[in-house]
Formats: C-alpha cells, sequence, structure tokens
C-alpha cells in the first residue's frame, strides 16, 4: 500500500483522538466558542483583579501599623542622660525596631515651632516639657492588620507600665477603621467573587451540555462500536479544560489590564497619605495561578456535567 | 456461538418485542433472520449486542453468560462484534478514513496497525481509493459500505446486520451481500436480518423467522442452501 495521507500519528492515539476532536469543535465554532471565552474571561477577571490586590491591601494595613510610632512622655524627674540610657535599653528589646530620644530641650525647642506660646513658657522659667522616647515597633509583615494593632498597643501598655513612664502616646484608631472598612470590602468582595465564580461553573457547565447533545451521535455511534465510558467522556472533560484554559488566560489578561488602570490612582491616593504603599503588579505566578484555578474549574464543570445520565445514548433502531 | 434460552423483553411501555425466544447459532453460520415490520428483528440484535437488556432468559456469546456480564465489561463485549444499519450511522464530520479507523482508535491500536487494518478494510469493500473523501459524497451503497469496513476492520467474531440493505437497489443488495458472505467465509459468523424477498430466496442460508416476538420456525429453510454454508440453526 503507498503512504496515505491522513493526518498526524498522535491523533489515532486514544488521548490524542479526545484532544482533536475538543480542539476541532472548539475551532468549528469559532464563534461561539469566543463569545464563551469571553463571558468567562469577564466572568473571573473580576475575582482575579480583587485577588490580585488582595496581598496590597494587607500591605496596606501592615504598612500603616508599621509607619505609626508610640511617643512616650517620661517622667519629669529622669534626666536627659538617664532617657538616652532607657532609649538605647529599649532599642535592645525584640518588640521595638528603633527608639529615638527627644531630650527636654529639643522638646521645648520643638514646642516652640510648632506653637506661638514663646511668652507664656518663658513666664514659666523653668522648661516645664519631659523628655521623651519614640519608640518604632518592630512589625512581622506577615502577621494579619488586627493582630498587629493588637501587639503594638500591647507594647504601648507594657511601656506605660514602667514606673520612669508618665504618659504614652499611640493613634491607631485609624487603623481600626481602615482596617474594619478593608475587611467588609473584603467581604463583599469574596462574596462577589464567589457569585461570579459560580456563575463561571454555571456557564462551563452549560456550554459542556451543549456539547454532549452535539456530540450525541458521535457518542451513540461510539458506544456502539465498543467505546468505554472513559473514551465516550474523555473528549468531553478535554473539552471543558480547554475552555478554562483559554477562558482563565482571557480572565488574567482582563485582570492585568484592569489591574494596570486601578494602580494609578491607587498610588496617588496613597502618596497623598504619604504613605510608602504601593499596589504591586501581578507577579507571573498569580497569573498562571488564575489560569490553573480557572482550568481546574473547566474541568470540574464538565465533570459535574457528566454526572447527568443522557437519556438515549444508543440509537433505537 | 450464539445462543438464546427463553428470552423475552419487554420495553418499558410494557409491550413485549420478544416473547420466549430460544435458538443456538453455531460459530461461522450465516444466519438470516425475518418477520414483518414490527416483529422483533431489530430487538433481538440489540440484545445480542447488550443495547438492550432481556426482560428474563438467558443469552450467551461464546463462554459469556449475558447475566453474569458487569456494565464495564460491556464495551468489550461490543468490540467482539461488527454492527451495520439500515442507516449505516457513519459520522459526516471527518473522513471516510477516519470512520473505519474509529473501532481501531476505541480498541487502542497501534497508528501502523490502524492504518493498515483501515485500509485493507477499506480495500475488501473497494474503497480504498475513496479513503480521504467526506462520506457524504458518496453514494448510499457506498456508504453502506463503508459501514460495512467499519463494521469489519476490528476482525470481529460476529457481524450483525440490521437490514443493511434497506432502502438500496437490487444490485447494490446483492454486493453488500456478497461482501457479507465473504467475511462469513474467512469465519465470522453473520446474522443478516432483512426482508428482502430477493436475497431470501436467492441465498437458502438458515433462517431464524420473527412473528409478534415470538420464533415460528424450527430454523430451517424451506428449501437446500444455494451456497456452501453449514446448516447452523437448531432451535
Ligand atoms: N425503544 C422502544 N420502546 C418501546 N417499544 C419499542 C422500542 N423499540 C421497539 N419497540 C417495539 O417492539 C416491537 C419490535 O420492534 P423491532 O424494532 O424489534 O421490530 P423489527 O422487526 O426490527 O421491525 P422493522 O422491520 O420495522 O425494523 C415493535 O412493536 C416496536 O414498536
Ligand atoms: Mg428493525
Amino acid at each position: 500500500m503507498t503512504d496515505i495521507d491522513i493526518g498526524s500519528r498522535w491523533g489515532y492515539t486514544k488521548r490524542g483522538y479526545a484532544i482533536t476532536q475538543s480542539v476541532r469543535q472548539l475551532r468549528h465554532r469559532s464563534t461561539a466558542t469566543l463569545i464563551t471565552l469571553l463571558v468567562l474571561g469577564t466572568t473571573f477577571a473580576l475575582p482575579a483583579v480583587f485577588w490580585f490586590g488582595s496581598a496590597s491591601i494587607s500591605q496596606l494595613v501592615n504598612r500603616s501599623v508599621g509607619e505609626e510610632s508610640i511617643t512616650v512622655y517620661l517622667n519629669l524627674d529622669v534626666t536627659d542622660l538617664e532617657a538616652a540610657r532607657l532609649a538605647e535599653q529599649w532599642q535592645g528589646e525584640a518588640r521595638i525596631r528603633a527608639t529615638t530620644h527627644i531630650s527636654r530641650a529639643e522638646a521645648l525647642a520643638l514646642f516652640q515651632e510648632q506653637t506661638d506660646l514663646d511668652d507664656a513658657l518663658a513666664a514659666l522659667g523653668a522648661n516645664p516639657l519631659p523628655s521623651a522616647v519614640v519608640v518604632y515597633p518592630a512589625i512581622d509583615p506577615n502577621l494579619p492588620g488586627n493582630e498587629l494593632v493588637t501587639r503594638v498597643e500591647g507594647l504601648a501598655a507594657a511601656l506605660q507600665a514602667q514606673p520612669v513612664v508618665d504618659r504614652v502616646q499611640i493613634d491607631l484608631d485609624w487603623v481600626r477603621k481602615l482596617q474594619s472598612a478593608l475587611n467588609l470590602f473584603r467581604v463583599v468582595v469574596s462574596l462577589l467573587a464567589g457569585f461570579l465564580t459560580l456563575t463561571g461553573l454555571l456557564v462551563i457547565g452549560n456550554t459542556i451540555r451543549l456539547e454532549l447533545l452535539r456530540r450525541q451521535r458521535e457518542r451513540e455511534v461510539s458506544t456502539l462500536l465498543g467505546a468505554s465510558r472513559s473514551f465516550l467522556n474523555r473528549p468531553i472533560i478535554y473539552t471543558g479544560a480547554l475552555y478554562g484554559l483559554l477562558g482563565g488566560a482571557v480572565a488574567a489578561v482582563l485582570a492585568t489590564v484592569a489591574y494596570s488602570f486601578i494602580k494609578a490612582p491607587a498610588d496617588e491616593l496613597a502618596m497623598l497619605y504619604a504613605s510608602t504603599f504601593r499596589l504591586s503588579l501581578p507577579t507571573a505566578g498569580q497569573f498562571l495561578t488564575i489560569i490553573a484555578v480557572v482550568t481546574a474549574l473547566g474541568l470540574l464543570g464538565a465533570i459535574l456535567s457528566l454526572f447527568r445520565p443522557i437519556q438515549g445514548q444508543v440509537p433505537n433502531r | 456461538m450464539i445462543s438464546f434460552e427463553h428470552v423475552s423483553l419487554a420495553y418499558q411501555t410494557g409491550r413485549f418485542a420478544l416473547e420466549d425466544v430460544s435458538f443456538q447459532l453455531k460459530p461461522a453460520s450465516f444466519t438470516f433472520l425475518t418477520g414483518h415490520s414490527g416483529a422483533g428483528k431489530s430487538s433481538l440484535l440489540r440484545l445480542i449486542a447488550r443495547l438492550e437488556k432481556p426482560t428474563s432468559g438467558e443469552i450467551r456469546v461464546g463462554d459469556i453468560a449475558y447475566s453474569q456480564l458487569k456494565p464495564r465489561q460491556e464495551p468489550g463485549l461490543r468490540r467482539q462484534m461488527g454492527i451495520v444499519f439500515q442507516d449505516n450511522q457513519l459520522l459526516y464530520d471527518r473522513s471516510v478514513f477516519d470512520n473505519v479507523a474509529l473501532p481501531l482508535i476505541i480498541g487502542g491500536f497501534r497508528f501502523s496497525e490502524i492504518k493498515t487494518r483501515a485500509m485493507a478494510a477499506l480495500e475488501r469493500v473497494g474503497l480504498a481509493d475513496r479513503y480521504a473523501d467526506d462520506p457524504i459524497n458518496l453514494s448510499g451503497g457506498e456508504q453502506q459500505r463503508v459501514g460495512i469496513a467499519r463494521a469489519v476492520v476490528a476482525k470481529p467474531r460476529i457481524l450483525l446486520a440490521d437490514e443493511p440493505t434497506g432502502n438500496l437497489d437490487a444490485d447494490i443488495s446483492e454486493e453488500i451481500m456478497r461482501l457479507l458472505l465473504q467475511f462469513n467465509n474467512s469465519g465470522v459468523s453473520v446474522l443478516f436480518a432483512t426482508h428482502d424477498r430477493e436475497l431470501l430466496q436467492n441465498y437458502r442460508f438458515p433462517q431464524l423467522v420473527l412473528d409478534g416476538g415470538r420464533i415460528t420456525n424450527l430454523g430451517r429453510s424451506p428449501a437446500p442452501a444455494r451456497q456452501t454454508a453449514h446448516e447452523s440453526v437448531s432451535p
């Protein structure tokens, strides 16, 4: 027999046949496929954007806490020398990143700079301001924001308990407010992302159900020819995975584009708050994870659709 | 080779398509299955192909008792059979070659084997030169021959033909009959459902005659067979 032209060897293996069939069906109805992929892409884009941003959002709280300092006013009878020693000693503690000592003279200078009360101070004669130590807490950026706030407040309380300390000043209320606003935002967006993921799963499931109907004849004929269940189902499962893979890629691209739109105004806002916070761009790993997750959902959608038995799998004649 | 023991089949409607059917076919036999429309011919073939399960009775093919068959063994059983239909059940989204190759892909054959076997099967039905065509561009008779090539390509032990000559003219019926005979001569058991009078007259093979779901003859054709086929039916 002369050589015949029948396409690739691979297309005639069980697996190759299944993949070839899937790809062929998708290409055959290219418009419908494209629309489905866009639907999947837009559906999964929002959860993806949120996920890209969520790491930055946790960072926002952590950094805000990290940039906060505790001002510790010492008793009036503590000398500048003693205060400087104290600052040095505290610096050695694990919970403390850095300390700055503000001597009584410096405190007075600062005070004068900031107020117009020169005359009143002069009237007092002596310097009424105590020595102070500014304490910068050590922050583990991997801890959740709540925990950080609690720890910093714990540190403040510990400092307050020292006999040499007169008063501790710290303002974490705004961080708490930010924290709860972000928590609310997180819950809302998570719910939204959950619904959208479910929608995506349903879209894939429905697409696969249609696919099953379209392939009915092929499935019937293959059954007659002795195809096993796995042979019948393999192209369907590959189709689900393929929709997931391509839909996931569309979602990842859309999310990255959307994210880059959000980044500029978000960074500007952060700058206005003098924060060093910046949205970080999605990494290649995150990009691929989105695709992997949507592919898995595609697989899941296909498998779930296959659970319902197809009526009349075999022609009746 | 194939035996039915008191087999009945009732469809979900409650109607019995087959009632208390018993017969035996010897290996490598050629048997006609006849009877008027609705007599139960297709139902009987569907039972053999395990596309339907009997309501009662036992079916055996070789040493396989159908009552002992697990669902996952059914595909393997079907792979031992070739089935040809009146409506040829070709897939029109692929070439003639790919239609014939499908049972081999399902059977997990190697590529070189698939190529040789499929082309050999097409050769035998005289369509090797049409391997790359779309089946839709073939005539009814040619399509039926592709269906036969597909049915025999994996070398089944049994060939079930359900009115394969149904809507083809007499010349083509003859041609298809001769093809089936060829396969029978190479050792394949053929069970051929038909009510084509001409064929039944020209080829005096044993007949299973169904009427209202029951076998009405004793399995002998009325006159000696023209072909050299063995007496193959015993009630
Ligand atoms: N899926 C089904 N559900 C219910 N009844 C059926 C079904 N298939 C067949 N029947 C009935 O069973 C009986 C036998 O049908 P079958 O198709 O086996 O006959 P047949 O001999 O092949 O007829 P024909 O020569 O017209 O093809 C008929 O009365 C038919 O109406
Ligand atoms: Mg019939």
